[in-house]
């Protein structure tokens, strides 16, 4: 069951920051394609995002590799 | 460049984060807490490293019209996973929790950089 917590755990959550990194980038993709002129800012914004975005699966990985060590 | 100027701070603060623990390690009676926090803090540091030169090599991508070879997601989930199988392999050197909070620590570096320089970029 700890292997099976571990899989829904990390498969939820990397799905999550999937969807989530892919709104990101393509809104950054667009921007920068549009004003190039504006590649910095952009690429601050969206390092932030994806950082705030990342940091569930990190977690959920973690999780899951406590429950599967126990 | 704005970008330039947020990874050199960001990386500096690391840097000192890093001397503080291991000046902990060294000095304090908590070797245990202080190593786990050393190991979450490097393993913290190369993911910070790498989605600052992923994130980089992105934004070249779209300027010179290229495709992109992905932002490196799969590779920070990795780093997060060896550091607690460190962690709980040699359980007797290094505390769980402090490799954890370790973990995180770049995130405290972006969200204390982000609020003090906000406004100065």
């Amino acid at each position: 069951m700890g292997a099976l917590a571990a899989a829904i755990a990390v498969g939820l959550a990397a799905l999550g920051a999937g969807l989530g990194n892919g709104m990101i980038v393509s809104r950054t993709v667009e921007g920068i394609a549009r004003q190039p002129e504006l590649r910095g800012p952009l690429q601050t914004t969206m390092f932030i995002g994806v950082a705030l975005v990342e940091a569930i699966p990190i977690f959920a990985v973690v999780i899951a590799f406590m429950v599967m060590g126990q | 460049m704005q970008y330039d100027n947020m990874i050199t701070r960001q990386r500096k603060w690391m840097f000192y984060l890093l001397a503080v623990i291991v000046l902990g390690a060294g000095l304090t009676p908590y070797p245990r807490i202080f190593l786990g926090l050393l190991l979450g803090a490097s393993l913290s540091f190369y993911n910070l490293w790498l989605m600052q030169r992923k994130i980089k090599q992105f934004g070249q991508a779209i300027v010179e019209n290229r495709s992109a070879k992905g932002i490196g997601s799969f590779t920070r989930l990795a780093t997060a996973a060896l550091a607690v199988l460190i962690a709980l392999r040699f359980e007797e050197h290094f505390h769980l929790m402090a490799v954890i909070i370790g973990l995180v620590a770049y995130y405290f570096v972006i969200m204390m950089d982000f609020a003090l320089f906000r406004s100065r970029d």
